[in-house]
């Protein structure tokens, strides 16, 4: 939306041509200066250039729709809501399972099983949608490299016997399993940026990333004072445009992060700063 | 009649022509006329009509207001503030604790800024808001309609649902308690459906789609005269990122503030922003502070900052014009936004849904 161009914002030609010897081309820029400015730069009245923005807003702003209307829609169609995890009580404490649409974050220390449980998501998620998945393709971004193809087969094998009893249903599920290995936060970006077209022609149903706190801890050391806007940025980037691709597609996106012992303000273990989890972006 | 031509609001090409054709004030065109301008800078007659019909309207609107007109003016009396501030109602926020801190709820023409840790409650509290501003006069409620901005899709339509019935019930309670006509015809109206209809969902991408939407408001406003509350959950997150010029976010998020400022004004609205909290990095530790920079404190007229302690939500109210400095508990049920139930008071079985707000006040209604 930022992105429109102004002439597809139906301005006249000779404004557009006009703006952009200013470099104003899209709705961005021009939302983006003040009334003076625009005046200067357009050489229109002050109640001309309120035509202007007003014209320009209508065509970024979003669409209206009331909290009934969404209501209505969710309630066409329920079971697409949540991916189940098959864990009986996990599924009732989470309302349903792993909500589709939106973030999921799986916190732990070392060694608690984020990376299990993501694998067995994958599984849970290529199943059809009888038996409680997703019936889709699952991306997996790796940085740690923790990712084993071999304990997915597992899983898959003695979890549900009857279903990938033949070789040829392992097969195809796991060759519905994009796996990504990334190891730095540029190329985390990267990819999360060129995952949309992704989604549309491999069918994907689930996004894991795993994990996104090693890899910005690598880089980004707190202490030092640039870093941290800098991996707040890369944080939020990240963030927003995973949460657009949730919501978009309507598919659940799941992020694992670690667990630091906080020494500051109090005893006890909070997660990361690093993360999602807490304040700085992700989370919210 | 005195202004100066470079004052008025003319295409900067025009002014420059009339300040070389020797034009200083304003009376010095209306004398000229139309034809005689065209004839002296060069432009068509129409333009010239039209250039003198900008400067006729501005120099009246002068007029009114040095006269001391109403209208256009956004002057009066203190005590004229005073009685429109006591007829005023407040939206409450279900939480008796957090409403008498506050001075009765969340005040109408406002701007009241929540900040807080993530999952802290500043998103129930905003749909909490949504649903009680649609409470009924004759329940002490404002009865309006609300906008709900989002820019961080954390809006979730079923939790909405759950605080609404939860709503709907208490009145229906009180209702029943009191056998007033007022109450029953209101409750007619006050209906899930209607709640979840007038409240009116925008999700803003980015900081474009908001600042576009935010252009739009009044318009929109005016069509949907009964909206008292605008709510931007999340005004921090679309300008955390993406902007190497941090002076052009600090232009960009004043300029929000003013409008959102003469929202609230004009057309008589509270407005709640939800602002994120930010790591301070100080000379040996480090404190969690509200995000967006020094500057943008100066936005809100009110300041609510909710935080944790140990596993107690509170909330501060940091900046007001009229209350005190102070803290207290909350927590969220199911039901929404409530107060942290005291432990003297004794409740019926967890059968019905009543919450420790009812109790006090069909009490004090009964006299």
């Amino acid at each position: 939306m930022a992105a429109k161009t102004l002439r597809r914002a139906q301005l006249s030609q000779e404004m557009c041509e006009r703006l952009s010897r200013y470099q104003i081309t899209t709705c961005q820029d021009f939302l983006c200066l003040s009334l003076l400015e625009l005046m200067k730069v357009t050489g229109q009245s002050y109640y001309e250039v309120q035509k202007l923005l007003c014209k320009v807003s209508r065509a970024c702003a979003p669409k209206m729709q009331t909290a009934y209307e969404m209501k209505l829609r969710k309630s066409v169609n329920p079971s697409s809501a949540f991916l189940s995890t098959t864990l009986h009580s996990l599924d009732k404490v989470l309302h349903g399972g792993i909500p589709c649409g939106s973030l999921t974050e799986i916190t732990s220390p070392p060694g608690c099983g984020k990376t299990q449980f993501c694998i067995m998501l994958s599984v849970l998620a290529t199943l059809p949608v009888s038996m409680g998945g997703l019936d889709g393709a699952v991306i997996y971004i790796d940085t740690e490299s923790a990712f084993s193809a071999e304990r997915l087969v597992e899983i898959a094998a003695n979890r549900f016997p009857t279903y990938f009893g033949s070789d040829e249903k392992l097969l195809c599920m796991t060759r519905s399993i994009h796996l990504y290995r990334e190891l730095t936060c540029c190329s985390v970006l990267k990819r999360i940026m060129s995952l949309e077209e992704e989604i549309i022609s491999k069918k994907v149903k689930l996004i894991i990333i795993d994990s996104v706190a090693s890899v910005v801890r690598k880089e980004f050391d707190t202490k030092l004072q640039g870093n941290l806007a800098e991996r707040s940025n890369f944080l939020t980037r990240g963030a927003s445009v995973l949460k657009y691709l949730a919501e978009e597609f309507s598919i659940p996106v799941i992020l694992t992060n670690q667990i630091t012992t906080s020494l500051s303000s109090g005893p006890g273990i909070r997660a990361d700063l690093v993360s999602p989890a807490d304040d700085l972006s992700l989370s919210e | 009649m005195q202004r100066e031509v470079g004052t008025l609001p003319l295409a900067p090409a025009l002014r420059a022509r009339l300040a070389a054709a020797g034009f200083q004030t304003a009376q010095e065109l209306l004398d000229t006329g139309p034809c005689g301008l065209s004839k002296e800078i060069g432009i068509s007659r129409e333009e010239a009509l039209e250039a003198l019909q900008v400067v006729r309207q501005e120099c009246l609107g002068d007029a009114t207001r040095t006269a001391g007109g109403a209208g256009a003016s956004r002057k009066c009396t203190a005590l004229e503030l005073l009685e429109e501030e006591q007829s005023q109602g407040f939206i409450i926020t279900f939480c008796s604790a957090l409403d008498s801190i506050l001075g009765g709820g969340v005040q109408l023409t406002k701007i009241t800024e929540i900040c807080g840790a993530p999952g802290v409650g500043k998103t129930q509290l905003c749909m909490q808001l949504a649903v009680d501003v649609q409470i009924p006069e004759s329940f002490g409620g404002v009865a309006g309609e609300a906008v709900f901005i989002d820019t961080e899709g954390s809006f979730m339509v079923d939790r909405v649902v759950e605080i609404a019935a939860a709503c709907v019930q208490h009145c229906h309670l009180i209702a029943e308690a009191q056998q007033e006509e007022e109450h029953r015809k209101a409750l007619e109206t006050f209906s899930l459906e209607n709640i979840l209809s007038h409240i009116y969902y925008f999700r803003c991408r980015d900081y474009t789609e908001l600042l576009a939407q935010v252009y739009l408001l009044p318009e929109f406003l005016s069509e949907h005269s009964k909206v008292r509350l605008v709510v931007i959950d999340g005004i921090a997150f679309p300008f955390r990122h993406d902007f190497e010029d941090l002076s052009l976010r600090t232009r960009l998020l004043n300029g929000l503030a003013q409008q959102l400022i003469i929202i609230a004004n004009d057309h008589k609205s509270a407005v709640v922003l939800t602002n994120q909290m930010t790591t301070r990095i100080g000379q040996s530790q480090s404190t969690l502070v509200p995000a967006l920079g020094e500057s943008w404190g100066h936005a809100a007229t009110v300041r609510l900052i909710l935080h944790w302690d140990n596993s107690q939500r509170l909330a501060t109210l940091y900046k007001s014009p009229s209350q005190k400095e102070s803290t207290t508990a909350y927590q969220i049920t199911s039901h929404g936004f409530r107060d942290v139930q005291p432990p003297a008071v004794t409740h019926s079985t967890g059968g019905t849904e009543l919450n420790p707000r009812k109790r006090p006040r069909t009490e004090e209604e009964k006299q």
